[in-house]
């Protein structure tokens, strides 16, 4: 399968993200799908950068090891990376700068030692342009059309003037005429279909999460920024006036899910993001929905914890916390996207199901799925939504309190939305009676929590929640189950496994145990894959079905499974 | 408590159950009177509860209500404001939740100028969980939380919401029924974020500062020759007095509140607008 694997690494703030970005645009509309991965530490100066872009004519699910051209702003980006070099690697670097440090560098043979900080200057644009300079030079090195980088150029700095596009067109064709007359056998043998994949777009977890939300009929978004969701908050806000947002950066994630409940029990559908740690502070606000019988979403990117953990990091810790988060019982569901396509769909469902259910529904991404790139069947323009659970505003009571918790048989009370005449009522945090006045009294008590789960048992029956899905051959020695964002790396894993198949989980809760367990039922060997230290999954599956998976594959230091990775474990 | 042609019912069947003499008593009175006499109907005004003896009145007010959690109905109100801003939205929450629990909602919302009434019946005390202090509590006070007395100074509300921008800040008394009424209806009708802080007795825990206790101590502030409720510096300075305590408004101004401010709510609404069909075609151009 022809691959590219490219990788730029630098100190924090000598724009990384920003250069990995342009080189994932620049392939992606040569024709080949992009997946763009960055690591970087919570620091917004200094620390190790890196940007990651794995690119492939057929589908790229996740990055590999091995690298095809490593980029190293410093000598860092080359003695941390030693382990993904191969003898193929070419390692773009400009020796004048680091060459002292690189003594006892096995690999010197295969440094493409270029002067860019020296053509920078040359160039006029200065050391600004120093990592334009390594594009171009990576350019040429992947047989890259340098027209096709000065267009994501011109796209990229066009607001910054004339004059800066014309400075970075001059250092890119510099950086690529380097390369060319210097190291002319280095260009790598990869042909590019030349138009950008049909119907494909190219983006993060985070903006498929944000425009699912849109598509699902989102119009009031509220956050308190934190990583890895902070981009959503930054897309909603952008767009805010495009799509008739109400986005608001709140005081604190408590009053953030707060005015998301009183902005939904106005009657407008609400989303709010957040980590593990704004999450902990949400956790009352979650019961508050649950019992108020009020929609909210909410979307949990997680990252290394307990406590502030490893803020720039991915990992899947937060699993059974989403499932059983806040004291006491009600229902909700949980979405496990594996990737952008399933991030959207979750993000649209949960806007309509919540209604539906008035209850809360949980989106869980990770910093992996939420901050890379993945390119995606495009999205669908248009999407019709249905309100739902809303009362016949003709059939309201005159001068009586609505009902608004009334005993059903399906658990769903419908509710009038405050200013509708005649549809006065109390929606309340205390337990409460069927107008929803506060009582303390057993069988109204147990009435009510009756009623709530069974709007659980509903919506278990509900047609539209996303199936546990097999992929790989139907028969195979061992089974691989996993949730979430361990979806593209165990499928690229497949690639190379001929005989292993493995079961994703895009919805945890309702636990899809009659699905599963069909599944589960025909597999020989099982293992489980998450990203944390005690196999969540694993004992979900254990409580939730009785079969226990003896075998787990374990990762939680901050980084998602590689391909080859998950090969060498099993 | 009765109904009659030219006042619609205002509340439900359920007796109240604050303790006989409470200031909520008088608090509710003129809550009544003023949805009167601003024509406001059970249907068109949003009542949000906090968790305390003040948010018990949730099961007798006959309006739309939501009763929030302990210190969250500001945050609570905010967010119904911005979803169907036509609504006044009015909170009832007591000087724990808004200045304890909540402090930072109260702060936060007061600055961005949210159009809501923040009604805080004040008693100077956690009266539901038995006579704490609260952050209100003069320092020294011996309450079971503080045997040995307070050791906290007390927080000067009206100054702190002068302070953080806050639009329209009045002080009312539940023994005035009339004159609060007034200040209820100046604070409905106000623009932006009212904070009405509502001295009131309770004759369980705080026996030391009965009626008659405030009527010796209050003084009206309309009735202070020169007093001008546009003076931001004088106004605070007003707030600092604790021998005596004056009561009616402090201040006011007129500015753009939260919502007049956000382009999504110029014309409509949000929950007007409708999302039967989104089209999220124009926006998906960025990703190719």
């Amino acid at each position: 399968m022809p691959a590219l694997n490219w990788k730029i690494a630098g100190a924090a703030g000598e724009g990384i993200k920003v250069s990995g970005l342009i080189l994932s645009k620049a392939l992606f509309r040569q024709g080949v799908n992009i997946h763009g991965y960055t690591e970087y530490p919570s620091l917004i100066r200094g620390g190790h950068n890196t940007f990651q872009v794995a690119a492939s004519i057929e589908k790229a699910h996740a990055p590999k090891v091995a690298l095809d051209v490593m980029v190293a702003l410093n000598a860092n980006a080359v003695l941390n990376h030693q382990e993904e070099f191969t003898d193929q690697t070419a390692i773009v670097a400009d020796l004048n700068l680091i060459k002292n440090d690189l003594t006892g560098f096995k690999r010197q043979n295969q440094i493409i030692d270029i002067p860019l900080a020296k053509i920078a200057r040359d160039s006029g644009g200065g050391l600004l342009v120093k990592n334009t300079v390594a594009l171009g030079a990576s350019g040429y090195l992947l047989n890259l059309p340098l027209e096709s980088l000065n267009q994501i150029l011109t796209e990229t700095f066009a607001r910054k003037g004339e004059e800066v596009v014309k400075l970075n067109h001059q250092a890119a064709s510099l950086g690529y005429d380097y390369v060319k007359t210097n190291f002319p056998d280095k260009k790598l043998n990869f042909a590019y279909p030349g138009k950008p994949p049909a119907d494909k777009i190219f983006l993060t977890g985070n903006e498929a999460i944000a425009l699912g939300a849109v598509a699902g009929g989102l119009k009031f978004y509220t956050a308190y920024p934190m990583t890895p969701t902070t981009a959503i908050l930054h897309y909603l806000a952008a767009h805010a006036d495009q799509f008739g947002l109400v986005v608001r950066h709140g005081e604190n994630e408590i009053g953030v899910v707060n005015s998301a409940i009183g902005a939904a029990f106005a009657g407008v559908r609400s989303m709010v993001a957040t980590s593990g740690g704004g999450f902990s502070l949400m956790t009352e606000g979650l019961g508050l929905s649950g019992v108020t019988e009020t929609p909210l979403v909410v979307v949990l990117g997680m990252r290394p914890g307990p406590a502030s953990g490893m803020p720039t990091w991915s990992s899947q810790g937060d699993l059974l916390f989403a499932i059983n988060a806040s004291q006491d019982e009600f229902p909700r569901l949980v979405f496990t996207p594996g990737d952008p396509a399933e991030a959207f769909e979750a993000a649209r469902l949960a806007q309509n199901l919540s209604e539906k259910y008035q209850t809360p529904a949980l989106v869980l991404t990770d910093k992996y799925l939420s901050e890379s790139y993945f390119t995606v069947d495009r999205f669908a323009d248009q999407h019709l939504n249905q309100r739902h659970s809303l009362a016949d505003s003709k059939a309201l009571p005159n001068d009586q309190p609505f009902p608004r918790y009334q005993l059903t048989d399906n658990g769903i009370s419908p509710r009038p939305l405050p200013g509708t005449p005649g549809g006065v009522h109390l929606t309340n945090s205390y337990e409460h009676d069927e107008l929803g006045y506060a009582t303390e009294e057993s069988k109204v008590r147990t009435a009510q929590v009756d009623k709530r789960n069974r709007k659980f048992a509903s919506m278990s029956q509900e047609e539209s929640l996303p199936q546990p899905v097999l992929f790989g051959p139907q028969n195979a020695a061992t089974t691989i189950v996993s949730w979430g964002s361990n979806k593209g790396v165990i499928r690229q894993a497949l690639n190379l496994l001929p005989d292993v198949n493995f079961i994703h989980l895009p919805l945890v809760w309702p636990f899809p145990e009659k699905t599963l367990a069909k599944l589960l039922a025909s597999a020989k060997k099982l293992v489980t894959l998450e990203c944390n230290s005690t196999g969540q999954l694993n004992r979900l599956i254990r409580e939730q079905t009785g079969i226990t998976i003896d075998r787990k594959l374990l990762k939680y230091d901050g980084r998602p499974f590689y391909p080859e990775e998950i090969v060498e474990k099993l | 408590m009765t109904t009659n042609l030219h006042s619609p019912k205002r509340v439900t069947a359920l007796p109240p159950t604050w303790c006989p003499g409470c200031g909520n008593f008088g608090i509710l009175g003129s809550i009544k009177a003023a949805l009167d006499q601003l024509t406001v109907t059970p249907d068109q005004a949003v009542f949000v509860y906090d968790v305390g003896c003040s948010g018990n009145m949730a099961d007798f007010v006959y309006a739309y209500g939501f009763h929030s959690l302990h210190g969250r109905a500001l945050s609570s109100a905010a967010g119904i404001k911005l979803a169907n801003h036509h609504l006044p939205v009015i909170s009832v929450i007591g000087d724990g939740g808004c200045f304890g629990e909540g402090v930072d909602h109260f702060i936060g919302l007061s600055r961005g100028n949210h159009d809501i009434t923040v009604l805080t019946h004040d008693n100077y005390l956690y009266s539901l969980t038995t006579g704490q202090k609260s952050p209100l509590t003069p320092k020294g006070t011996v309450t079971p939380s503080t045997p040995d007395g307070t050791i906290d100074e007390a927080f000067n509300p009206l100054g702190v919401a002068i302070l953080n921008q806050a639009t329209f800040v009045a002080r009312g008394f539940a023994g005035d029924i009339p004159h609060l009424t007034k200040l209820l209806i100046a604070a409905i009708s106000h623009s932006g974020f009212s904070l009405l802080d509502i001295l009131q007795p309770c004759p369980t825990y705080k026996k030391d500062r009965s009626y008659a206790w405030y009527r010796d101590h209050i003084y009206y502030l309309d009735q202070e020759a020169g007093y001008q409720t546009n003076d931001r510096k004088l106004a605070l300075q007003k707030t600092l007095e604790t021998d005596r305590l004056p009561v009616g408004i402090f201040f006011e101004e007129t500015k753009p509140a939260y919502h007049q401010q956000v382009i999504s709510l110029k014309d409509t609404p949000l929950v007007s607008q409708t999302i039967d069909s989104i089209n999220i075609g124009p926006a998906l151009k960025e990703f190719i």
